[in-house]
């Protein structure tokens, strides 16, 4: 039983996922669930622990694309179908939060915003780099507080912090912080309303 | 056989899954995969119905509840849409549905959050975990030779016209008449098909 008195009859069965044992650095509680062979593909964090999930949570088919300094938070009780989380710094996710199918969410710009940056940085990335450094490229943490749900086909980019209890419509594009119950629509996504 | 119908395969499917009994697929009608079917849980007799010359291929999912529905119309071409449905979805004859298209006819949860919550709550102890929706549903339609374009998303209780074309990554909200190209998120009217382009058609 959690300690928060949660529904009754969860099973406090160990974590799982579908194919196979999860990575030594990803922690997750009792009664969470993860399936899909995509799960952690892209799953290079050096930190320990790269990716904390709490208990009861239900992670069908998303794609943890974290990069090696990156570390995902999530709570408990959360809902993932599909999604697809880019981290390479850090993504804080609440509890009881619902993420819809083919959402991406994203804390950093991947590449340099100057051209000639860019152009070194598509150096680098190449099997000609060499193992050169890539330049800054600026990365944000994101924030989804609990409570929150976004609807499939939406995008959460780099710095932005939902409050509590939103509703992210599918499709929505975020790209600014959002107060606490707020319902989202568009792109760029914009209030159109409290919940 | 004592009456019972054996497992419905395609042969041509990469995945080993079997077509559900309430599920109607014209013989001329091409589905790509039963893949299409993982999230199918409708207890409707009718729960999907897809029409002569009409083809489902890969990426289409058919996410539909306990009291969903969904009808496919003859030559409808679905390449990849997820398909929500607690009520009814209907997509009518001659409609083209693009790449990772939503069409929802239910949210599942209540905009409230903290009635949300208690749904929530209850993901976890579901077999399959799903979520069961408390919000009532409102059919989404698109109408006879409707073009719904890429990664755009048709929200619960919109109809989409006979000939009308929604551009890529719209988001629709609202109902759009028919012959009308509407595009943007939220979506909003680019422009009436003119009377030869409508006169050209179906």
């Amino acid at each position: 039983m959690p300690a928060d008195g949660g529904a009754p009859g969860v099973a406090a069965a160990p974590a799982s996922w579908s194919h196979g044992a999860l990575p030594d650095n990803v922690k997750a509680g009792p009664g969470t669930a993860i399936s899909g062979d995509v799960a952690f593909k892209r799953f290079r964090s050096r930190k320990a622990p790269g990716l904390v999930i709490g208990a009861n949570c239900t992670m069908d088919g998303v794609q943890f694309a974290v990069g090696e300094n990156g570390l995902v938070e999530i709570g408990d009780y959360c809902y993932f179908t599909n999604a697809v989380l880019l981290c390479e710094l850090a993504l804080h996710i609440g509890s009881y939060v619902v993420i819809g199918w083919n959402t991406t969410i994203a804390d950093t710009d991947f590449h340099p915003i100057a051209p000639a940056l860019r152009i070194a940085d598509a150096v680098a990335c190449s099997p000609l780099g060499q193992g050169r450094p890539r330049p800054p490229i600026l990365q944000r943490a994101v924030v989804i507080e609990d409570d929150v749900w976004i609807g499939p086909n939406a995008t959460i980019l780099k710095g932005v912090r939902i409050g509590a209890g939103s509703f992210i419509e599918p499709g929505a594009l975020v790209t600014k912080s959002i107060p606490p119950r707020s319902r989202v629509i568009g792109n760029p996504a914009e209030v159109a309303g409290r919940v | 056989m004592t009456g019972m119908a054996a497992d419905r395969t395609l042969p041509w499917d990469w995945y080993r899954g079997t077509i559900p009994v309430n599920v109607t697929i014209a013989e001329s009608a091409y589905v790509e995969t039963t893949f299409s079917f993982l999230l199918f849980r409708s207890e409707r007799a009718d729960a999907v119905t897809i029409g002569e010359g009409a083809s489902t291929y890969l990426g289409t999912m058919f996410d539909v509840g306990r009291q969903g529905r969904v009808t496919v119309g003859a030559y409808a071409l679905v390449h990849g849409a997820r398909i929500i449905s607690e009520a009814d979805v209907t997509i009518e004859d001659y409609a083209l549905i693009s790449w990772n298209v939503v069409l929802m006819d239910s949210y599942r949860v209540p905009f409230d959050p903290d009635t949300r919550r208690e749904v929530v709550r209850r993901v976890p102890v579901a077999r399959p975990r799903r979520i069961d929706p408390t919000v009532p549903a409102r059919p989404v339609r698109i109408g006879r030779a409707a073009w719904i374009g890429f990664d755009s998303c048709i929200l619960p209780g919109v109809s989409i016209g006979e000939g009308a074309v929604v551009g890529a990554r719209s988001v629709v909200a609202a109902d759009v008449e028919p012959f009308t190209i509407v595009a943007g998120n939220p979506a909003r009217v680019v422009r009436r098909l003119t009377d030869e382009e409508i006169a050209h058609g179906c």
